[in-house]
């Protein structure tokens, strides 16, 4: 099956570790006090952009030892404002700054008592208390891999698990199907007919079942995980740095299309960003030279609709206010970014029946019966379909 | 009894004979011709079961097979500021192309012109468009066009051919040689001014503008009578009594859409008004303006002069002018004379023939009726036309002598065009440097030595000047697809006067708009001003009326004998400059309906007699041969054919197509003009050729469609004609609930009383609807894909019809028949009252085509993309180009059909919730009345109070297309009325 070939082509993590991972998940759920630490390692997410824990310079310094070498209220100081700090004259401070050739740390919005935890994770050298060695474990196995497996990844997982079981019960009721046939005509072993008329029908509508659950796939690319010209990580950037989706997509409310951002974006931060955390110097020089070269980089389209369909993002981002996750799914959670919901008309339409249309826009003002309905009480929540959201050529002309 | 309408002679004949009407079966929405007995039958036999058994089974696994295509998103590397993909770009130009002028917007997508649409800030064109207009962005993408500069028949570089060139100027500078630059007329007065600097440069070269129909007549009449060499600017909308002799005003005359636009706001009876102009039309063929006309008559061209000198007297003798010997004629005068002496200062008279004699008379009657400074206006001159066919004559006459050593052609195509091509090219022939600017390969471009290939008007800088006063800016909408030089450029270049023609262009404004605007303005926000807007109006003082010089009126004696030619320009190529454009060449003509070819216009009387029938074939003076149309409305003793066909080097569609009958061009009289040279026809016996006529499909079996009415019995009463509406409104009940529409309900109306039949709004449809061109053979199947027509009826005798054009495109029916019975449910309708189509649900049964009575929706016999039996532009990658990616190209098996252009609807209303405001009615336009040079056509939502199109609905003369069928339309019309007596 078409689809079945792209899943292939990105072959899973090794199940161990997504079973040990569920497990380390259940365990940050269950205990609390360990909860607090997992909250560390999140917020330190967002400095792993630019600074490992024993792991070497990348654009900010190591912070293996950082906690020993100063002391803790500089630390949450410079961590909350750094330029503040430079700018007021702080002498080690703007010894950090010119040391990092003049990059500034973005300040960032958090309490004394979020620093102080990141600190001590820092102190731990980067392990959660608790879970510590298990987690060592699994970086062994994987060590530039992140060890979380993203939710994307657990969908996937689970669906193939639903599809072998599925293939199994479509092999099984054809063979049934096919001894029942035979003992009917030829054998016949079972005296009670209708056992086999039993057996024949339920196969039959399961392996009919199965038939059009798959034919509806057809043509349809969920889960569609293409290998991109550069390795790059929204992972990286819209989940640890937590860079906005329309920083980079910034047509999406303006056009239909998202749109892909052009390289000149890229080099906003990649002039000076040079170094990869996971990857190193190799991809980003892939976008630097392409910039420098003149060569576009023909990135591969992994959300695609067929040509019959009219799908315009400014609609549903800027005036439907539908958040990007809820079509694309949790895209700061994935390193190569999947496809993952269908896409398709059912997929559409259920959303449809439930969002409601936002009745303060002045353009639904002229729907007087509908909001005489509303105010009779006679439907409660519009949504989409009641301005004619199901309609054909509302998307197919 | 009530009037009777017609479409065709055939048609005419049943009417007549009860008995051939009795036993009629109508024709079938599509043609089985071609197909074998079996396949008629429908019969299949075991063989046929088994090989499509095998086929389906091995298609399925094929497709079963194949993998998705990995599509790729290629992003900018520096993504301009003002271009998002998806969003388009318009560009304020303006579209001329040496003969038609227009202000234009151009529609861009992802850099790529794709539509045109009129620029409403014009105050000339307000917003409308021609065919020709709208279809030039096809030109842009045209397989003929060449890629890179030519040097004896091959590819060059720009380097080798400026080197060589500059050589030879240099060289004929030195020795004094005569050198002549040939171009079409050029209203650009950067242009003008650039070759005035150049040949100041050069001063061996001299400057000729050619015109292939030329109108220089009325420039030499207006030099007699007012020491002005100029044409003046006519002003119909102030005409309340307009008597035309041949001027097809509203068709090719000068600027049609302009004149379309005047000559409509003069006839508008909208919201109680009862006045409307009066159009009398002297012609010597059926044309558009002629099938508009309140009173039509036909008359040979011999007679044009004497008819004139007739009504001068009949002036004359009113006014107190001096009269003159007039040589009798049977056309009625009288009721034009007498309008005319009504309407003093009111009134226009205008004639379309290149014979000076005329022109002078009309001058004449003119001045009598004291029409001068206000109908016509001397101040502002129409600057097209500029060409003088006696300097052509010259310049033929000198390059035979060898006189010539330079000829620098532009944007004329002599070698095809001029009446007497031989002697152009045995001329051309003997100049020693021949340089063509060229797009294309064309018949005079094949002969040059240097082909500098120019940019297509969508990729050049340039202004326009179409009237004196009245500006026009060109600018480029897309990057040069091609190593292409603007032949502006190259003067600019070879003169030495800078790197490129756009600074030129900007400095010339600079410096002239330092003498001519206020300077409180900084040039640099006027010039962004002027680019955004596209156009600018100067107000120039008056210099006053000059003196009228009263010239001797002479007129010829009539021929009684015979056969006159009448050449006229289709609506579609025109004079052959489009004649490639496939698009245009599939355009069904107004009146013949004819499409893919030229051919002979009898007379029905002549036809009669000389046993000719339609598609007979004849020989034209011994050399020409074309098939016949006898056509009603064609006068007697007249024959019509059009020109611009024939053309051997125009690209892969117009090659070929039909015949070239320039060299019937009457040059008798000192001018080059369409009409009067005799001519004998001979018909080939037992030889027929099949034309491609529409006029009998789709059509509605004679019920009462059209409604008209005069204009004395609309002032009595605004519903008569209309009556029957009142009838159908009480008899339509149901027992149905009716549709509850809330917010928008789409509604389009038609004023049949201002639609001239121009045919724009089907062109403007087919290039935002991405509509295929199927050819000539398909069409004759009656399988023609455009979602909009403009059916042609006749009413009344052959010899003199009255003519009506209706435009008719799917009715968004409410209660739509179409619906009901499809089986997939395919089509059906929105909350917003469209019939809305899902082609991608469609499995092709044509059950909706059956059961509409319309007869609107289409289906797609074949995949018309990328199939090289339908090689046209949607078989080419450079083709595609112009497709709009907002509307699906249909594959084949589907029905297709209008939606009120439902992409813009959804844009313009996402505009507005993205604005967070309410719709503005009249923002969202369809395709069809965006540009309507007639405004004829209007849209909007019906349920919007005050809207423009709820409002029309509130006419008496409004009525929906058989309405008796309770199909409860969403486009409604409006009833012609004309302004006759009786």
């Amino acid at each position: 099956m078409i689809i079945k070939g792209f899943v292939l082509k990105n072959p899973l993590k090794k199940r161990g570790l997504i079973v040990f991972s569920l497990f380390v998940a259940s365990l940050f759920l269950s205990f609390s006090s360990i909860a607090q630490t997992a909250e560390a390692e999140k917020n330190f997410a967002q400095c792993k952009a630019c600074h490992t824990i024993g792991g070497g310079k990348l654009v900010g310094p190591d912070l293996k030892g950082v906690t020993e070498k100063r002391d803790e209220a500089w630390l949450i100081k410079f961590i909350q404002n750094s330029q503040a700090m430079v700018q007021a004259g702080d002498a080690d401070a703007v010894a950090v700054f010119e040391e990092n050739f003049k990059i500034p740390m973005p300040s960032h919005n958090l309490t004394d008592e979020q620093v102080k935890d990141i600190l001590l994770y820092i102190k731990n050298g980067g392990k959660v208390a608790g879970a510590a060695e298990e987690k060592a474990e699994t970086e062994t196995v994987q060590p530039e891999q992140v060890a979380q497996p993203s939710l994307a990844e657990q969908v996937v997982e689970e669906e193939a698990r639903g599809r072998k079981n599925m293939y199994i019960t479509f092999v099984v009721m054809i063979v049934l199907l096919i001894i029942s046939l035979i003992d009917i005509f030829w054998t016949k072993i079972l005296k009670y007919r209708w056992i086999h008329i039993v057996v024949i029908l339920t196969a039959l509508w399961i392996v009919s079942e199965v038939l059009f659950f798959e034919a509806t796939a057809l043509g349809r690319q969920q889960y569609y995980q293409p290998t991109q010209p550069v390795w790059f990580s929204h992972k990286v950037h819209a989940g640890q740095n937590q860079i906005d989706c329309m920083y980079c997509h910034f047509t999406a409310d303006k056009s239909m299309h998202a749109g892909i951002p052009s390289v000149a974006v890229c080099m906003n931060c990649h002039s000076q960003v040079k170094k990869g955390k996971i990857t190193g110097e190799e991809e980003i020089k892939k976008v630097t030279d392409a910039y420098a070269n003149g060569t576009p980089i023909r990135w591969i389209k992994v959300h695609n609709l067929p040509d019959h369909v009219y799908f315009n993002h400014e609609q549903h981002v800027k005036v439907g206010k539908v958040d990007c996750e809820e079509c694309h799914g949790p895209v700061e959670e994935m390193d190569v970014v999947m496809q993952v919901n269908t896409l398709g008309m059912g997929w559409c339409i259920d959303c449809h029946r439930t969002k409601e249309i936002d009745l303060n826009n002045k353009f639904y003002g002229q729907y007087t019966k509908l909001h005489e309905k509303l105010k009779n009480g006679e439907i409660a929540n519009p949504t989409v379909i009641d301005i004619g959201g199901e309609e054909c050529a509302k998307c197919h002309y | 009894m009530e009037k009777q309408y017609w479409q065709s002679l055939e048609e005419y004949k049943k009417l007549k004979d009860q008995s051939l009407r009795e036993n009629e079966e109508p024709l079938p929405e599509f043609s089985i011709e071609g197909l074998e007995e079996s396949e008629i039958k429908g019969k299949s036999s075991r063989r046929d079961f088994l090989k499509m058994l095998g086929f389906s089974v091995g298609t399925v696994a094929l497709v079963s097979s194949c993998q998705m295509p990995v599509r790729k998103a290629i992003p900018f590397l520096n993504q301009p500021e003002d271009l998002i993909p998806g969003v388009p770009n318009f560009y304020a130009s303006t579209f001329f192309d040496g003969i038609d002028y227009c202000s234009i917007l151009v529609k861009t997508r992802e850099g790529r012109p794709i539509k045109i649409e009129g620029n409403d800030m014009s105050s000339l064109t307000k917003g409308g468009t021609s065919v020709r207009v709208q279809a030039s962005v096809l030109n842009l993408y045209d397989d003929a066009r060449l890629r890179n500069p030519r040097k004896v028949e091959v590819d060059s570089d720009w380097e080798t051919v400026d080197r060589d060139i500059l050589m030879k100027l240099e060289e004929f500078s030195k020795k004094n040689e005569k050198v002549v630059l040939l171009t079409s007329t050029i209203i650009s007065p950067a242009t003008r001014k650039l070759i005035t600097d150049f040949t100041g440069k050069y001063p061996n070269v001299e400057w000729v503008q050619y015109d292939a129909v030329s109108y220089s007549s009325i420039r030499h009449a207006h030099k007699q009578n007012f020491g002005k060499n100029v044409i003046p600017f006519y002003r119909f909308d102030k005409a309340d009594v307009i008597v035309s002799f041949n001027a097809d005003f509203l068709g090719n005359w000068l600027l049609p859409v302009t004149f379309t636009k005047q000559f409509v706001s003069n006839r508008h009876l909208m919201k109680g008004k009862t006045k409307m102009s009066r159009l009398f039309q002297y012609e010597s063929r059926l044309s558009l303006t002629g099938s508009n006309a309140d009173y039509r008559y036909g008359i040979r061209p011999s007679e044009e002069s004497a008819i004139l000198l007739n009504l001068y007297n009949e002036i004359a003798k009113a006014t107190g002018n001096p009269t003159y010997y007039a040589p009798p004629v049977s056309i009625e005068i009288k009721q034009a004379a007498k309008d005319l002496l009504a309407a003093k200062g009111k009134s226009l008279v205008v004639s379309g023939t290149n014979n000076e004699r005329i022109q002078l008379i009309v001058n004449a009657i003119n001045e009598a009726l004291g029409n001068y400074g206000k109908t016509l206006d001397l101040d502002h001159p129409i600057n097209l036309k500029q060409g003088d066919e006696n300097k052509m004559t010259a310049l033929v006459d000198e390059m035979k002598a060898g006189k010539i050593n330079g000829l620098m052609i532009y944007n004329v195509n002599p070698a095809y065009d001029y009446p007497d091509r031989e002697a152009f090219i045995a001329g051309l022939n003997k100049v020693p440097l021949k340089v063509s600017f060229a797009e294309t390969l064309d018949e005079t471009a094949g002969l040059c030595n240097y082909v500098c290939t120019t940019h297509n008007y969508l990729e050049s800088w340039d202004d326009a000047e179409p009237i004196t006063g009245t500006y026009s800016f060109m600018q480029p909408a897309i990057r040069p697809i091609f190593n292409t030089r603007q032949f502006q450029d190259n003067l600019v270049k070879w003169a030495g006067l800078g790197t490129d023609y756009a600074k030129y262009l900007e400095k010339f404004w600079e410096q002239k708009i330092a003498n001519e605007y206020p300077e409180t303005v900084k040039f640099s926000e006027f010039w962004t001003k002027l680019k955004q807007d596209g156009v600018l109006q100067l107000d120039q003082k008056s210099s006053g009326q000059p003196e009228f010089i009263s010239q001797e009126l002479s007129a010829e004696d009539p021929l009684k004998e015979g056969l006159e030619v009448v050449l006229y320009e289709k609506i579609s190529i025109g004079a052959g400059k489009h004649t490639n454009n496939p698009w245009l060449l599939e355009l069904p003509d107004p009146i013949t309906t004819a499409t893919w070819d030229n051919y002979v216009c009898v007379p029905v009387s002549y036809a009669r007699e000389h046993n000719l029938n339609k598609e007979d074939v004849v020989i034209v003076n011994g050399n020409i041969e074309l098939p016949v149309i006898v056509q009603p409305g064609q006068p007697d003793g007249t024959v019509s054919i059009a020109l611009g066909f024939g053309r051997t080097a125009a690209g892969k569609a117009g090659n070929n197509v039909g015949k070239n009958v320039f060299p019937l061009m009457n040059t008798s009289n000192g001018r080059c003009n369409v009409s009067g040279t005799p001519v004998t026809i001979e018909k080939i016996e037992g030889k027929t050729y099949e034309l491609a006529l529409t006029q009998m499909h789709h059509t509605m079996e004679g019920r009462p469609i059209f409604r008209e009415t005069t204009l004395k019995d609309y002032i009595k009463n605004p519903a008569s004609g209309n009556e029957r509406h009142k009838i159908d409104e009480e008899k339509n009940v149901t027992l149905y609930s009716m549709v509850d529409f809330d917010g928008i309900q789409w509604g389009l109306t038609i004023d049949l009383n201002s639609c001239t039949g121009c045919a724009n709004c089907v062109i403007a449809c087919q290039s935002e609807n991405n509509i295929p061109v199927i050819g000539k053979d398909q069409v004759r199947r009656r399988r023609i894909m455009h979602w909009m027509r403009i059916d042609r009826y006749y009413s009344d005798e052959p010899e003199n019809p009255d003519v009506y054009h209706m435009p008719i495109m799917c009715q968004q029916c409410d209660n739509a028949p179409c619906e009901n019975v499809c089986p997939v449910a395919a089509t059906n309708h929105s909350n917003e009252g469209l019939n809305q189509m899902a082609y991608n649900r469609c499995i092709g049964t044509r059950y909706c085509m059956n059961n509409c009575p319309y007869r609107v929706r289409r289906f797609n016999w074949y995949e018309y993309v990328n199939n090289n039996s339908y090689d046209y532009n949607m078989n080419s990658e450079l083709g595609k180009m112009v497709l709009n990616p907002d509307v699906i190209v249909r594959q084949r098996g589907v029905v297709e059909k209008c939606t009120y252009c439902v992409q813009r609807l959804q844009a313009g209303k996402l505009q507005a919730k993205a604005e967070n405001r309410e719709l503005i009615d009249g923002e969202i336009q369809t395709a069809c009345s965006q540009s309507c040079p007639a405004d004829a056509i209007r849209f909007g939502n019906l349920l919007q109070k005050g809207s423009v199109v709820s409002e029309v609905n509130k006419e008496e003369r409004m009525y929906h297309l058989l309405e008796e069928l309770h199909t409860l339309p969403s486009t409604s019309y409006l009833t012609k009325v004309r302004n006759r007596e009786a």
